[in-house]
């Protein structure tokens, strides 16, 4: 199978056999894809600084088996440089794209959200509510989506006074005090606010331990290394 | 081959050298058989000695044979700047093209999550460690211009301001003698971001 000009960003790249490298690509039609870029490690290559992630490239490949072969990688636009936090974030969005997303397997949703992403990171837009949004909307696309319309059992509304221990499984359990709840309390308000995307910063704090319980639950054993990095 | 099980590993083994693939191997293996044993044999005698007696620089982590390097001991580098890259080849690169006199500090890596390497693989509480002292005045950041390189630089760069040593980073540029029209547009777009001012 042959592939021209498709929309995608370079996930990570590692160094393979002698002058090549190992690209993990996220494409907006055929989901993440593993493909060889021959020879783009050598002092010659024209690919040689265009491989790098966070930036918008049209990529081809020729597909046979699990690995593609690049074909061809231009690129689309000149975003700045991600710095500082805005690319540690970057790190970890892409580490999370790569445990949630099997290959080839296409999520043209999550293709878009990550591109108006990169460039939210890229202009240096406040980071923690896109990534909160983010993250709900990658866990919708794979099939783990959060449930933010209304209580566990889905007979009543979330209630933005009431506090809630918030289950994988079953969704919002309204609890009366912490006392009662293996996990941090999370509010209803805070709640609608990840459902709206409309988050302020005095909820910043509790998405986000609610986030990374949740993305870790589902990722099971082995932890994200990202986190490493954000101590 | 398979009646010559010596012969096969000699050239199994020799694969092991990076841009050997089977046919280099099987040359080199007929050319020392052929022509060179005395030098195999040295070779022989001078690899297995060198992976025994060469470790790591306890201070910059360069390879060595003694407990600290040549630049680490020596009393003419200057102490107070700590110049960080990402391999023992860059050290090289910097030493032949530069007038640098002070230390540095290798990763022999860069942060690269994905991959499992994180700060500690890099030692990075050891230069921790080494900016608590006090006696770094400047921390320069040499790492590649990568993303991982990036990431690198900003951590480093963290970790240096937490503790209040000014830190610096190699510029990053039009090539010397090179062209705008060919230049990528990323490095392009960095350099003119990064200008510096002439005026007096």
């Amino acid at each position: 199978m042959r592939i021209l000009e498709e929309p995608a960003f370079v996930l990570h790249a590692r160094a393979f056999r002698e002058t090549s490298l190992l690209l993990e690509l996220l494409t907006r039609e055929h989901g993440r894809i593993g493909a060889v870029a021959r020879g783009a490690r050598s002092a010659k290559s024209r690919w040689r600084n265009r491989l790098q992630p966070f930036r918008p490239l049209l990529v081809g490949w020729n597909q046979r088996g699990e690995l593609g072969t690049l074909t061809g990688a231009e690129e689309v636009a000149t975003l700045p440089p991600l710095k500082g936090e805005a690319l540690m974030c970057g790190l970890y969005v892409n580490e999370l794209l790569i445990r949630f997303l099997h290959r080839s397997d296409p999520h043209p949703g999550v293709f878009s959200a990550y591109q108006a992403l990169v460039g939210s990171l890229s202009a240096g837009e406040q980071i923690q509510p896109l990534l909160r949004v983010f993250e709900r909307d990658l866990l919708q696309d794979v099939g783990l989506g959060l449930q933010l319309d209304h209580e566990a059992g889905g007979e009543r509304d979330l209630d933005p006074a009431t506090h809630y221990e918030y289950l994988p499984e079953s969704g919002a359990v309204p609890r009366d005090n912490q006392a009662d709840s293996a996990h941090p309390l999370v509010s209803g308000e805070a709640l609608i606010a990840l459902r709206t995307g409309q988050i302020n910063d005095s909820q910043q704090r509790e998405l986000k331990l609610l986030m990374r319980r949740l993305i870790r639950y589902h990722l099971g054993d082995k932890p994200l290394a990202s986190h490493d990095l954000f101590r | 081959m398979n009646e010559e099980p010596l012969l096969e590993q000699l050239i199994e083994a020799l694969r092991c050298l990076p841009g050997v693939g089977p046919k280099s191997a099987q040359r080199m293996a007929f050319h020392v058989l052929e022509r060179d044993r005395d030098s195999a044999r040295h070779l022989s005698t001078v690899l297995s000695k060198a992976c025994d007696v060469i470790g790591h620089c306890a201070d910059c982590r360069n390879f060595t044979e003694l407990e600290r390097c040549r630049i680490c001991a020596s009393a003419s580098r200057d102490s107070s700047q700590l110049c960080v890259v990402e391999s023992p080849s860059d050290v090289i690169a910097i030493e032949r093209a530069t007038g640098y006199r002070g230390k540095y500090f290798v990763l022999l890596g860069r942060l690269s999550p994905i991959d499992g390497i994180g700060p500690a693989e890099l030692g990075l509480d050891q230069l921790k460690a080494r900016l608590a002292e006090g006696e770094v005045s400047e921390l320069i950041i040499a790492t590649n211009p990568t993303v991982e390189g990036e990431a690198t630089a900003y951590y480093l760069q963290e970790m240096a301001s937490q503790q209040e040593i000014p830190v610096t980073r190699i510029a990053h540029g039009v090539p010397l003698g090179g062209e705008l029209e060919y230049i990528d547009q990323s490095t392009l777009a960095m350099a003119f971001s990064s200008r510096q001012s002439l005026s007096r």
